[in-house]
């Protein structure tokens, strides 16, 4: 149940040690550091499972999911920046705040499908949730990383098909009554998301 | 492409398969009752001074003579030596089956346990003794939630222990989308500054209590409230209280205060008023409608400051400060709403109004102009609850602040800038 403390991790550090790996001979002469946009819309698909031991329920989530990443071309392949999203969730609004790094694994031919690597980490910001009454929602860590399409042609402006696993982290206070003297709860989004936009 | 990219998109979907399962857990802990019966005798017998212990489930606070009483719900009172409340000095722990109330007059302290009510010379500190109980005069009642009657004709009281529950339950992640409606965690506490000293005749000497006291003295009664009747006791001798007048107030009866000659009853559907005029028998004037019962309510001579918070069952999704005019009673109107985030107690030491907001902390505030109610000091990082301003003593004005997580104590000579005399901790068994 804590995907990221098994399998996670280590992916993750494999998919770090192989990207940057291969590209280091690779800078071309002339290179200039250029501006790099690429902003998505998307959902993201879950599923929660609750209940006691006697009644478990499973249900899907889907919610809408957008990010913009502006960052430098450090690299021709390799992209530094930073990202910001909103996050549609069903009881709470986040705001992920990240760095994020794009990289391309194959750049395209002439009119060809390139294929890259991204990864987010940051926070989430409950800047534009409103809690309803006696609730408290804060925010927590964000991890996405991710790989995607580049239709069109290079170093022009491109559509893009991203699909990424992301990892959210959030904490609630409930309303206390009569009953309860404490309701906390943490919540932790593992979801998948299917993105399209653009990138130039 | 190079082979091992294509690895790295075999291990992408290894990260997802095992993860795209939000979970959301939530710890909460609750209370659990148990039935425990009594018998009379083991209620009677239990009354007795021990040591000072740490603070666990604090209740109602009373002060006077530079003491302090703080209630442990159920179990009896912390008398705090705070003449210095720079360093307030626990003296005794009084053990008091089912207490959770009380008031003083001149050397004696009046409780409740359970369904007496007990006098308690208090005149020497160190030997603190019974002097007198008048019997069976509360037939029920509650605690933290938890309620208890009393047979007389078994001379049984049947009780219910509380105990803290800690539980972790897999939800849904969707708690916070639908406003539930709680029973009100606030309703206990209807803020009226609870200023009897000045009502009552010299040469007595009363206590003053905090803004939840269902004891109250006025004249040579001591008034009680219980779940739905006003009992009064006749103290013109302070060590034999004598049972008085037995009012029918209704249901949900929850505070008690004394405003110039008129008795306010605070209960979960209104507020009554009763004219009195002739102290041993209060006269029912009217109801009240304009303070809902989760308002806390404090007065300044013509002026009334309530409090509406959101978030409980008394309706509302306000968090704000109303002034309200009361110079006629059966007409209040408002003055003026000032914005808040999430008022609880509050308490008016005039100009000066503290109003506590409770995770939000604590504020003063000028209430010099009823239309201009000025900010001075917000002061976060505690769970502010319910707050007493002691007014003038020794050249230092005082302020006693109840929270979650302690009794705080601070200077507020200068309002702008409150100083924070001490802390006396509490040890929350949750």
């Amino acid at each position: 149940m804590k995907p990221f403390n098994k399998n996670g991790w280590p992916a993750l550090l494999l998919l770090l040690y192989f990207c940057p790996a291969p590209d280091a001979v690779a800078q071309e002469p002339g290179f200039k550091p250029t501006f790099m946009n690429m902003t998505e819309v998307g959902l993201s698909l879950g599923r929660v499972t609750s209940g006691n031991q006697w009644a478990q329920t499973t249900q899907n989530r889907t919610s809408f999911t957008a990010q913009t990443f502006n960052g430098i071309r450090l690299r021709p392949r390799l992209a530094v920046g930073g990202t910001v999203g909103i996050d549609w969730y069903l009881a709470s609004l986040l705001m992920p705040v990240s760095a994020g790094l794009r990289y391309d694994i194959a750049v395209q031919s002439k009119k060809g499908v390139g294929l890259f690597f991204s990864l987010d980490a940051g926070y989430g910001f409950t800047w534009l949730h409103r809690d309803l009454p006696n609730y408290r929602t804060s925010g927590g860590l964000y991890v996405s990383p991710g790989v995607g399409l580049r239709l069109g042609q290079p170093n022009r402006g491109n559509f893009v098909l991203s699909f990424s696993y992301k990892r959210q982290e959030s904490a609630v206070s409930k309303p206390l009554d009569n009953f309860y003297v404490r309701r906390d709860e943490n919540r932790v989004y593992n979801r998948i998301t299917f993105r399209m936009g653009i990138a130039f | 492409m190079r082979p091992n990219f294509l690895l790295i998109l075999l291990l992408l979907p290894l990260v997802c398969l095992t993860a795209c399962n939000d979970t959301c857990r939530e710890t909460r802990t609750y209370r659990q009752y148990t039935p425990v019966t009594f018998t009379a005798e083991q209620i009677r017998n239990g009354v007795k001074q021990d040591a000072p212990r740490a603070l666990v489930n604090p209740g109602k606070i009373y002060t006077k003579d530079g003491y302090l009483l703080i209630n442990e719900i159920k179990e009896g009172i912390h008398l705090i030596d705070n003449r210095d409340p720079t360093n307030p000095r626990p003296v005794a722990f009084i053990h008091i089956p089912g207490n959770g109330d009380m008031a003083i007059r001149n050397n004696i302290l009046y409780v409740d346990s359970y369904m007496d009510l007990v006098a308690l010379d208090i005149s020497s500190l160190t030997d603190i003794k019974e002097v007198n109980r008048v019997q069976n005069v509360f037939p029920n009642g509650q605690f933290d939630g938890g309620w208890w009657s009393f047979n007389q004709s078994t001379s049984l009281l049947s009780d219910q222990r509380a105990r803290y529950v800690t539980e972790t339950v897999e939800t849904n992640c969707e708690d916070g989308m639908v406003t539930r409606q709680n029973s009100c965690p606030n309703c206990m506490f209807l803020d009226f500054a609870n200023r009897s000293s000045s009502a009552a005749p010299a040469p007595n000497t009363n206590g003053v209590g905090g803004s939840m006291a269902r004891f109250t003295l006025y004249d040579n009664y001591l008034y009680t409230v219980g779940q739905q009747d006003m009992q009064l006791f006749d103290i013109r001798t302070p060590a034999e209280p004598r049972q008085g007048e037995r009012i029918n107030l209704g249901w949900g009866i929850e505070t008690v205060f004394p405003y110039k000659d008129k008795l306010f009853i605070g209960s979960t559907t209104g507020m009554m008023i009763y004219d009195n005029t002739n102290p041993a028998k209060p006269v029912r004037m009217s109801v009240f409608q304009h303070a809902r019962v989760c308002d806390p309510v404090v007065v300044h001579d013509n002026i009334a400051y309530v409090t509406l918070r959101s978030g409980t069952n008394c309706g509302g999704n306000l968090n704000q400060l109303d002034v309200v005019d009361i110079k006629d009673l059966y007409n209040p109107k408002l003055l003026k709403s000032y914005p808040m985030q999430n008022p609880h107690g509050l308490g008016v030491d005039f100009p000066n109004l503290f109003i506590c907001e409770g995770q939000s902390g604590l504020k003063s505030l000028d209430a010099r102009n009823a239309l201009d109610v000025k900010q001075l000091e917000h002061m976060s990082g505690m769970n502010a609850y319910d707050v007493i301003p002691m007014g003038t003593s020794a050249g230092s004005k005082h302020l006693l602040m109840i929270g979650k997580d302690g009794l705080y104590q601070y200077d507020y000579t200068n309002p702008q800038q409150l100083r924070l005399l001490s802390k006396i901790a509490v040890n929350r068994p949750f």
